[in-house]
């Protein structure tokens, strides 16, 4: 913008006026000061009887009034009248006789009595080339503005901008500063109802991380006893900003009381829904798991408002199950019925991983997801590591896996683990009336140990076919033989030890020749060969020291038989 | 726990484990046969080569005599052992039923 040439220099008492103008302008921090600061300059050096600044909202593209404290400002759209064509030209406007000028709205002058007589009608515009506002004032004392008014008011009008543009950004960083403590506050409620220790559950082991995006994300997680039962929560809100962090811990506290007060998962799952669809705003919703388990029955039921997969590593097989969420997210719209609930049984050594989505989808500098098989393996690869150390080392996956890219999500992961049992073991008396025994003392450990009750018929045959060979051949010996049934990734692992007992390595035993003619068949050597045919590996090991024997087998379904 | 006695078609029903436990008690019932005969094995429910051995005994000594040891309704997982075993070429194995 070019400012007209006075046609007369400045006069000393102008320039003093501008001067004062210009330290008090940069006294006020806040804007109402500021604008008031402004328009009594304006005032006073164009001998004006009245003055008002409109700011420019940029957002609107309008030009905002702010009339008194309490009463709605006036807008003005870009354009439209004398500030608008002002703001739209950034050229002072000049105009002698308002009701002359067809922009001219005299519809405030009705309003309040006042007559305009003349009016000056400048852009404020920073050093930047920023419009900040249009300042108008009315009523020269003595006459109407003339071109060394223009060339005065040019000049204030630079300061005033530029004084303006600075309060407006401090008030920008207030609020910022403000909106991040909120921020911060609302992440400081939401990490505080995060359990600080984990219940503790005969034969569960119970592990969680949480890890906070620094900016935005709604997770969070609860594990508590209630009664007998044990709750096991995650719950990932949507949005930006302080919403999704009170949102999941106002979910989090009413699925608590829910429980507390004895609601079945049901019930709890649906009251909750309900209540959140009423109180969050429509766009808004709750990703959530809410699981029950009982300890007793080993029964885990759980609801999953669009959180999943659900996956539950089943130790005796090997295997993962996934499973998709039964219902939509939480909050979303209100139940009147709901899908049943999904039942898992938690054998020995399984575990259920619920894991959110910063980091099934937290990307790698190339925009690869960590995914669901990354965590699989994760949690395969240390299953036998508690799952404090488990969580931990999931956490140090994704981060190794993402590199340098940033974590736009909060990651959580929740992992329960129901405890590997212990291996079976019994001593046999080294005789053929403990068969009965060992055929019961196999299907007791099967049962308690989770092992596929596919493998119990080949296992039944393996040990009595070693056993009644101790029998036969270990005369002499008056030690008993100790059995010992394990569970292990997909099978199950027996282990015999006879003692007191001269070396027979079963392993190097002949082969039995199957297509021999009748005659020539003989019944000895065929229990292991039997053995050999029908279990993945058979291992024989002597100790001479102890007189001490140790023959070991493992068997999985899908294995040889 | 083994049982083995004549059923109503004169087949020999064993039911059960033949196991190393209980080859005694089958050997003895089946020295006393003769002639071709069928071994219902619908209610056995395991076999160990302990039983294999009482059964080769028998058919051994039945086709010396120009009989035979014919075996019906033998379970799946049984099967797999006459298989692994060779045992399959030794008898007639009927279907189960």
């Amino acid at each position: 913008m070019s400012a007209p040439v006075p046609q007369r220099p400045l006069s000393v008492g102008d320039m003093e006026a501008i001067l004062g103008v210009t330290r008090a302008l940069a006294a006020p921090f806040d804007l109402t000061t500021m604008l008031g600061e402004v328009v009594g300059a304006a005032k006073q050096v164009l001998r004006a009887e009245r003055g008002s600044v409109w700011l420019y909202d940029p957002a609107a593209d309008e030009l905002v009034l702010e009339v008194a404290t309490g009463i709605r400002p006036v807008r003005v759209r870009s354009g439209i009248g004398l500030v608008g064509a002002c703001a739209q030209s950034r050229q002072i406007i000049n105009v002698p006789d308002c009701y002359a000028d067809p922009r001219f709205d005299p519809s405030v002058d009705r309003s309040t009595g006042y007559r305009t007589r003349c009016m000056l009608t400048l852009p404020l515009v920073d050093h930047k080339e920023v419009l900040v506002g249009v300042m108008q004032v009315l009523n020269k004392s003595d006459g109407v503005f003339d071109a060394y008014d223009e060339a005065l008011a040019t000049a204030l009008a630079a300061q005033c901008a530029v004084a303006l543009q600075r309060v407006r950004m401090i008030d920008a960083l207030i609020d910022g500063e403000r909106m991040r403590h909120g921020l911060e506050m609302a992440r400081e409620v939401q990490m505080s109802t995060l359990p600080t220790a984990m219940p503790s559950v005969p034969s569960y082991d119970v592990g969680a991380a949480f890890r906070p995006a620094e900016l935005t994300g709604g997770d969070t997680y609860d594990v508590a006893l209630q009664g007998d039962r044990l709750l096991v929560m995650m719950g990932d809100a949507t949005g930006h900003g302080i919403a999704p962090a009170l949102s999941v811990t106002q979910m989090q506290a009413m699925l608590r009381m829910a429980f507390r007060l004895g609601a079945d998962l049901d019930t709890a799952f649906m009251q909750v829904n309900n209540r959140l669809a009423e109180t969050l705003p429509d766009d808004r919703f709750i990703t959530a798991f809410i699981g029950v388990l009982d300890p007793g029955t080993h029964e885990l039921r759980f609801h999953s408002g669009g959180q999943g997969p659900i996956l539950h590593y089943q130790a005796a097989t090997g295997t993962w199950a996934s499973h998709k969420p039964t219902s939509f997210p939480m909050g979303a719209m209100p139940l009147s019925s709901l899908r049943p609930a999904i039942a898992i049984r938690m054998l020995p050594g399984d575990i259920l991983a619920v894991v959110s989505d910063g980091i099934f989808e937290y990307q790698d500098p190339q925009g690869e997801q960590f995914g669901e098989q990354r965590v699989r393996d994760v949690v395969h690869a240390h299953r036998e590591k508690p799952t404090a150390e488990l969580v931990a080392l999931l956490m140090q996956s994704v981060e190794a896996f993402a590199g340098a890219a940033p974590q736009e999500d909060d990651m959580t992961a929740v992992l329960l683990k129901r405890e590997p049992a212990r291996p079976a073991q019994r001593v046999f008396e080294r005789s053929f009336e403990s068969i009965p025994a060992l055929v019961a003392f196999s299907a007791d450990a099967f049962a308690h140990l989770g092992i596929d009750i596919r493998l119990l018929p080949t296992v039944d045959l393996a040990v009595e076919e070693l056993f009644t060979n101790m029998v036969k051949y270990g005369v002499g010996s008056d030690a008993g033989v100790i059995v010992g049934i394990a569970a292990i990734e997909g099978g199950v692992e027996v282990t015999l030890v006879d003692r007191d007992v001269e070396p027979f390595d079963i392993t190097c035993a002949p082969a039995v020749d199957i297509h021999a003619p009748i005659e020539e068949r003989r019944p000895g050597g065929l229990g292991l060969h039997l053995i050999r045919q029908m279990v993945d590996s058979i291992e024989y090991e002597y100790k001479e020291a102890e007189r001490c024997s140790r023959t070991t087998l493992r068997l999985t379904v899908g294995g040889p038989a | 726990m083994l049982v083995i006695d004549y059923g109503r078609d004169g087949a020999v029903v064993v039911a059960g484990r033949l196991d190393a436990a209980q080859a005694a008690t089958a050997q003895a019932f089946l020295d006393g046969i003769q002639g071709s005969v069928t071994l219902d094995c619908a209610q056995l429910e395991y076999i160990s080569s302990a039983g294999l051995g009482v059964l080769l005994k028998t058919q051994k000594r039945l086709l010396g005599a120009a009989g035979k040891l014919r075996l019906s309704g033998l379970k799946p997982h049984l099967r797999d052992v006459f298989v692994y075993s060779g045992f399959d070429q030794l008898f007639e194995i009927d279907p189960a039923q």
